[in-house]
């Protein structure tokens, strides 16, 4: 079905602009040549400036059948959580140790085992109530959800159901700019503490471990199950999500403000690669103006942001074709599984029915009871949010585009931070650290924590520059000296003889000597060819070694090329 | 099999003893009326009827002859009606609890321990190939 949709996409662009095309297809489209069929408008989205006319026509061919059909997303986002021992035993757990090291007859559900509790666990789940500003339960339970699956050692999952430790919040954030901008507030229904399950592989295909609690039998035709136990019992943060998004790219940026939310929070890696940080998506879609909701599809194994933004818009086209051609009857309840190779949902099990969890509080395990003063105490000792942090950035005048950048990683925040209180003038730094220093991290493959360069010695370049001490160009140079090997700004232009050459005489001296070795292009210039001053202003400042101030430096010389000496 | 299902009974007859106290009029496979204003999916059962017991039994992974089917039904019955007498119980004046013990947390430090005798975990997976625990291809019931 959803082939139709696109080839007419194709189909269309292709007839009115097929050179466009054909240099999209080459030279932009990231993915596999499988996908001709499900190339959506997603990753038009993705790839904005570079050909606009095929984009347009084909954005109009889904934009017909989409404007009339509303989407409702909804996101469980799982975060795994970087305390050094599990949730309920004192198991060390290290992303990729050897397999099924990292057990004891407690997370591998031995009878007579007794779970108790990491207190780093209530700890991160309190900061992350907080910072999704929910209510938190001071009083709060586990329980078991049970069923059976071979990467669930204890036949059971210990997690929490009725009273959850923090309910209803909400979280803030600003799409970026190629995606439209703009402020959103999607709200959080609750968060939950849990254990996570052991790592299923099927031999031959892959890992698709994640949460995968169906009792169906979509792998039976895998020739071997194993499983490693070294997850099992590390504990997870459920996060679950309003149904308040009704794009892809609404969807993909409230992934990746939890992954800063809990990066700033120091509670997780919020890695997806790695599974750290997982989501599973809810899509359905309605006809405008409906108040009650669709067929709603689940989305899994997404591995990344782009990923989310791109099976949800896949997913919508999907259901709005279906609805469009009265076949709204062929959606059903069901999980997908999105394929990056070939850019599509496929089906995975159908008919989920009411899983038959048979939660009951779990016996092994007290209640779980915050008092005010430790809540107090966590709220007190927060960092600065992303969120906040990026109001203050917009308050000091820095662009939205500015403002994402650097709010993005705490890291590069809290360096920015460092400059400006070390006196850098605040765009210049902003300037400063997007441009040259992002440019060296991306080609060196470093994070701002491995650079040499220090905040304060940026700091004191942008002061030297400033104060006309040595020229723009020499801190460019500088700085690069900086970013390798560190050092001062002052010992490096007292070292290299760097400061800048702003005496009116001393420059007059050079351009005089200049204009001296050069009398047919003063002629020239003199005869009208004004646009030779670039060449001498040129010739001197090679002079000067690059250390002439260059507004005196164009100064002078004008005065001198018109012949006031 | 037939080991394991016994297992699990008693497991189940136990556990629900303990547990039930804590959630006075809410036994777990019975979720009546909650005491809380969520409402769940699950399927609300009218109070105290046996349950369904090739049902249950298909739930817990067991498989039960029609002759085991027959002796255990009046013992699954025993248990629910234990239950019953407890909905007798006047609770009006009682404030709901969490759990039944109010001594609250039993927390551990964050410090990692490692287990030191893996060769006997190991030597007891019925199913291993170094480094995994082999497992059954898929577990398909519904």
């Amino acid at each position: 079905m959803a082939s139709t949709l696109f080839r007419t996409i194709q189909i269309h662009p292709f007839l009115l602009y097929p050179t466009a095309l054909f240099s999209r297809r080459n030279g932009v489209l990231y993915c596999t040549m499988k996908s001709s069929q499900t190339q959506t408008a997603t990753q038009e989205k993705q790839q904005p400036p570079k050909v606009k006319v095929p984009q347009h026509a084909l954005k109009k061919t889904v934009d017909k059948i989409t404007r009339d059909y509303e989407a409702i997303i909804g996101i469980e986002t799982h975060v795994q959580l970087s305390t050094l021992t599990k949730a309920f035993c004192s198991c060390p757990y290290n992303y990729g140790s050897q397999p099924n090291t990292s057990i004891c007859p407690i997370c591998m559900g031995l009878p007579g085992a007794l779970p108790v509790l990491n207190s780093k666990v209530i700890k991160f789940a309190v900061k992350l109530g907080l910072a999704l500003n929910c209510k938190l339960s001071l009083n709060s339970k586990f329980d078991r959800k049970q069923y059976f699956y071979p990467d669930l050692p204890k036949g059971y999952q210990i997690s929490q159901f009725d009273i959850p430790i923090a309910t209803g919040g909400y979280v803030d954030l600003d799409l970026p700019l190629e995606f439209g901008g703009g402020h959103r507030k999607f709200g959080i229904t609750r968060v939950h503490m849990e254990e996570d399950a052991g790592k299923l592989l099927h031999s031959g295909n892959g890992d698709y471990s994640q949460e995968i609690t169906s009792l169906t039998s979509i792998y039976s035709y895998f020739s071997k199950h194993t499983v490693d136990l070294n997850r099992a019992g590390v504990p997870l943060l459920e996060i679950v999500s309003e149904p308040d998004m009704r794009t892809g790219i609404e969807a993909a940026e409230y992934a990746a403000e939890l992954q800063r939310v809990v990066r700033y929070l120091g509670i997780s890696n919020g890695n997806m690669q790695e599974g750290s940080l997982r989501c599973d998506v809810n899509v359905s879609i309605r006809p405008v103006g409906q108040s009650e909701f669709g067929t709603k599809v689940e989305i899994k194994n997404l591995n990344s942001f782009s990923s989310i933004n791109r099976a949800i818009d896949f997913e919508i086209s999907r259901q709005a074709l279906l609805h469009s051609q009265g076949q709204s009857d062929q959606i059903v309840q069901e999980t997908r599984l999105w394929e990056e190779g070939a850019q599509k949902t496929v089906t995975m099990r159908k008919k989920e029915g009411l899983s038959d969890y048979r939660y009951f509080p779990e016996p092994d395990l007290p209640e779980v009871i915050l008092t005010q003063e430790y809540v107090d105490s966590i709220s007190n000792s927060l960092p600065e949010l992303p969120e906040a942090k990026r109001r203050r950035y917009e308050k000091m005048g820095l662009s939205m585009q500015d403002v994402l950048f650097l709010a993005n990683d705490m890291n590069v925040a809290e360096y920015f931070d460092a400059t400006l209180s070390s006196g850098a003038d605040i765009k210049l730094a902003a300037n400063w650290i997007m441009g040259d220093i992002a440019a060296y991290m991306k080609n060196e493959k470093l994070s701002i924590n491995d650079i040499k360069l220090t905040p304060q010695e940026l700091a004191e370049l942008i002061a030297s520059i400033k104060s006309g001490t040595i020229s723009g160009k020499i801190g460019k140079e500088i700085l690069s000296e900086l970013l390798a090997k560190g050092g001062t700004v002052k010992g490096l232009i007292e070292e290299k003889d760097l400061i800048q050459i702003a005496d009116p005489v001393e420059i007059g001296k050079m351009i005089d000597k200049v204009i001296s070795e050069n009398p047919k292009q003063l002629e020239q210039y003199r005869g009208g060819k004004t646009k030779l001053q670039g060449f001498f202003a040129g010739q001197v400042m090679k002079l000067s070694k690059g250390k002439a101030n260059p507004g005196l430096l164009n100064k002078i010389l004008l005065e001198k090329l018109n012949g006031q000496s | 099999m037939g080991s394991r299902a016994l297992l699990m009974l008693t497991n189940f007859n136990f556990k629900t003893t303990v547990s039930s106290f804590g959630s006075a009029s809410n036994p777990f496979f019975l979720i009546k009326n909650n005491l809380r204003t969520r409402n769940f999916s699950t399927k609300t059962r009218s109070s105290l009827q046996p349950p369904d017991l090739p049902g249950l039994a298909e739930t817990a992974r067991i498989s039960l002859a029609p002759n085991e089917v027959e002796e255990f039904a009046p013992k699954i019955g025993q248990v629910i009606d234990w239950f019953g007498q407890l909905q007798a119980v006047d609770l009006d004046n009682v404030e709901p609890a969490i759990r039944a013990d109010t001594e609250g947390d039993n927390l551990r430090e964050d410090a990692p321990q490692t287990f030191e005798n893996k060769e006997a975990l190991i030597a007891s997976v019925p199913s291993y190939e170094e480094p995994y625990i082999k497992v059954p291809k898929v577990l398909n019931k519904e």
